[in-house]
């Protein structure tokens, strides 16, 4: 009898424990299960650098999108979060704090920019996260932090690519005319001693402050040195006022900018202010050698403008490096995740190298559905971008070549290119 | 030619629409003591209103006249349905002042939601230079500048000749003694928005036509030497805004040809500084120190 009730007993133990386990097991939410990765796209969305958030936000979606289409990673989807941290270091550390504390499935974070990335990088390395920054900021070319990527060149080597490109024209007198904060004036010190290197001649260094009304004092003291060319990065506004004063005035000289001169709020401000005539005439900019062309780029294409629900008008970001870059710096967290085994953010970052550099016996992939199935079939691989190689040198900072770029009917035309071991000798 | 005349011809440019500005700034804040630290978002808004009667097709004119309407009527709205409730609810100066900074930050976010972080041009005609005494003007500046002789030619004549100036300059010396000399200062509260609604309007326009290209930010950022030009002249005294006005502006184009451009706003408000240790009150006799913000 005894015996009876004591196996009722533990067999209606039984029972319960193995209920309340299926209950436990059914509670749990699919999206805990499956949770979906968060990647910060930390960058201002307000303020005067509004427009570098729309730019992030161009690249990670359609990553996301092709990443999510391909099954994810060990079944996580995955989301792209928007951080505003209106430009601001003051608002912007609350925020990476916020976004740290608050998003446990955060894997990394796309940014900061040089708007903030001085105050928040440490913030983001101390916690661990990967970054994959937009700031072009010198400070950066030997840093020691471990979470710290960078897949665009520095300020200071954009320097030496319109030094080049300006002396391969035949230009030999020319005006450096750059704003006063610390992003454009980084580029300022490689180029004039790249530029006097070549043998040109820099007649006006104007470090001009930025959203004045007026420049036209300024303008009048450049032209007193009769520049050939004018090597320009300002802020869209800046140069918009700056520029059409000059065009008003006198008439204006060729004009050779950084890559910031070729992003679309940047085109667009002063195109609406110069003219696209004008623009095409005088005006040529140097970016980060990003074909429109190739496989990667036109995955990354065909996925940015499938993205028009998250994206607004997503055909304006098709030739934008930066967006480009975005784009690869969630492919390449993605794919390190898969080749660590890993979607711990502190053991994956360890991988990111593993994806990118080139090697012998490597695979090369040009999206993450074809570095994951490659991976899966336990190959090693490199991933080639929408951006072209990825290979970081010892301080995690990638930098490749430069492609000079006009505007024709509207659209950014390639003329021609600055290779990469041009910019090596010169910066012996 | 000489850099210095040159220089004198373009402050005189910047000075005209900071005078445009800063007069319609303290014209309010004479008559409310409210400094109103969105005055630049509603600068922008205006700008942006113009910005869609050019691409509708509209003249400059028509551009202006949207702009003056625009920060008129936000001006009025602002005040009668935010401003005041909190002034009869008890804020004072320093309140008012953080409510103001928080519909600054409404107004620039809402703008950038409606429009977009982009950047925006008026589609306008391009105009021939034309040299003057050594100096250059295009036809645009020379337009802007134009307005700004008649918008302070009509304030002039607004609060030297007519009963409604009188009854402003009472409310601003006095709004209690101005009421009890039977001045309806709260109706002469409402045109004082309004009024300086429409200036901030038009300068915001004439802003954005001589920058040429502008964002949700542009107006806020104009804020500081508007303020500054204000208070040179002495804080609520439009005649003081003016010469405040033709002074940063003329400092700031000036030195631009001497030093480091980089540092001309930085000589521009080391003149403010001097000017206000030397007579603290601004360069005309200051009438609000004493006063309540009034609604």
């Amino acid at each position: 009898m005894k015996v009876t009730r004591l196996v009722r007993n533990y067999v209606l133990a039984g029972c319960v424990a193995g209920v309340v386990t299926l209950a436990s097991v059914a509670a749990i939410p699919a999206s805990a299960a499956t949770s979906t990765f968060v990647i910060g796209n930390f960058n201002p969305f307000s303020g005067a650098d509004a427009s570098f958030g729309p730019e992030m936000i161009a690249g990670c979606q359609p990553a996301v999108r092709l990443i999510d289409a391909a099954g994810g990673v060990s079944g996580h989807d995955f989301t792209c979060l928007q951080v505003d941290t209106r430009g601001d270091p003051a608002d912007a550390v609350p925020a990476a704090n916020k976004l740290i504390a608050t998003n446990s499935t955060l894997e990394g974070i796309l940014g900061p920019s040089a708007d903030e990335a001085l105050a928040t990088a440490p913030i983001l390395d101390q916690a661990q996260v990967p970054m994959f920054v937009d700031t072009g900021q010198a400070y950066f070319d030997k840093t020691s932090l471990k979470y710290f990527w960078r897949i665009t060149p520095a300020d200071d080597v954009k320097g030496y690519a319109l030094a080049l490109w300006a002396h391969k024209v035949g230009y030999t007198r020319a005006a450096a005319v750059f704003g006063n904060d610390a992003g454009s004036q980084s580029d300022v010190p490689t180029l004039l001693k790249a530029y006097k290197k070549l043998g040109g001649k820099m007649v006006s260094n104007q470090v001009i402050a930025l959203n004045q009304s007026s420049y036209r004092t300024e303008i009048e003291q450049m032209l007193a040195t009769h520049p050939q060319v004018i090597f320009t990065e300002v802020d869209p506004q800046t140069a918009a006022t700056f520029l059409s004063e000059l065009q008003q005035l006198h008439g204006l000289i060729p004009i050779i900018g950084t890559e910031v001169t070729l992003q679309a709020p940047w085109l667009k401000a002063v195109t609406g202010a110069l003219g696209k005539q004008a623009m095409s005439k005088y005006f040529t900019g140097m970016q980060p050698y990003a074909p429109t062309s190739g496989k990667s780029w036109s995955t990354y294409n065909a996925a940015l403008l499938a993205s028009k629900g998250s994206v607004p008008n997503p055909s304006q970001w098709s030739s934008d490096p930066y967006s480009m870059t975005y784009y690869d710096a969630v492919n390449v967290m993605a794919l390190a995740m898969i080749a660590g085994n890993t979607t711990d953010r502190s053991k994956y970052n360890a991988f990111v190298t593993a994806v990118t550099e080139p090697g012998a016996g490597k695979t090369v992939v040009h999206s993450f559905a074809e570095g994951k199935a490659a991976l899966r079939a336990g190959k090693k691989i490199q991933y080639v971008g929408a951006g072209g190689p990825i290979v970081f040198n010892a301080w995690h900072n990638s930098a490749g070549a430069f492609e000079a770029a006009r505007q024709s009917n509207g659209n950014v035309a390639l003329v021609g290119e600055i290779t990469a071991s041009q910019i090596a000798s010169l910066s012996k | 030619m000489s850099l210095f005349v040159l220089s004198i011809g373009f402050g005189l440019i910047t000075a005209s629409i900071l005078a445009i500005a800063s007069v319609g700034f303290t014209l309010q804040f004479g008559v409310t003591n409210i400094l109103n630290l969105a005055y630049g978002d509603v600068m922008t808004g205006a700008a942006f209103i113009a910005y869609l009667v050019t691409r509708a097709g509209g003249s400059l004119w028509a551009a202006l006249l949207a702009g003056a309407i625009t920060g008129s009527l936000a001006s009025y709205v602002l005040n009668r349905f935010l401003y005041t409730p909190f002034v009869r609810h008890g804020t004072r100066l320093f309140g008012m002042i953080i409510v103001t900074i928080s519909v600054s930050l409404v107004l620039q976010n809402g703008l950038q939601a409606i429009f977009g972080a982009s950047f925006f041009s008026l589609v306008l005609p391009r105009t021939a230079s034309y040299g003057f005494a050594g100096m250059i003007f295009t036809g645009q500046q020379l337009l802007i500048m134009g307005i700004a002789v008649v918008a302070m030619a009509v304030v002039h004549s607004l609060l030297s000749y007519t009963r409604l100036g009188r009854a402003m300059r009472a409310t601003a010396a006095d709004p209690e003694l101005a009421r009890g000399c039977g001045v309806a200062t709260d109706r002469v509260v409402g045109v004082a928005w309004l009024m300086s609604g429409a200036l901030c309007g038009i300068a915001g326009v004439t802003l954005v036509m001589n920058v040429t290209s502008f964002s949700s930010t542009t107006g806020g950022s104009f804020l500081i030497p508007v303020v500054a030009a204000a208070v040179l002249g002495g804080v609520g005294h439009p005649y003081g805004a003016m010469i405040g006005a033709l002074v940063i502006g003329l400092a700031s184009e000036v030195s631009a040809a001497f030093v480091n451009p980089a540092y001309k706003e930085v000589v521009a408000f080391g003149v403010l500084v001097v000017v206000l240790l030397v007579r603290p009150q601004g360069i005309f006799a200051e009438i609000a120190t004493q006063k309540e913000v009034v609604a």
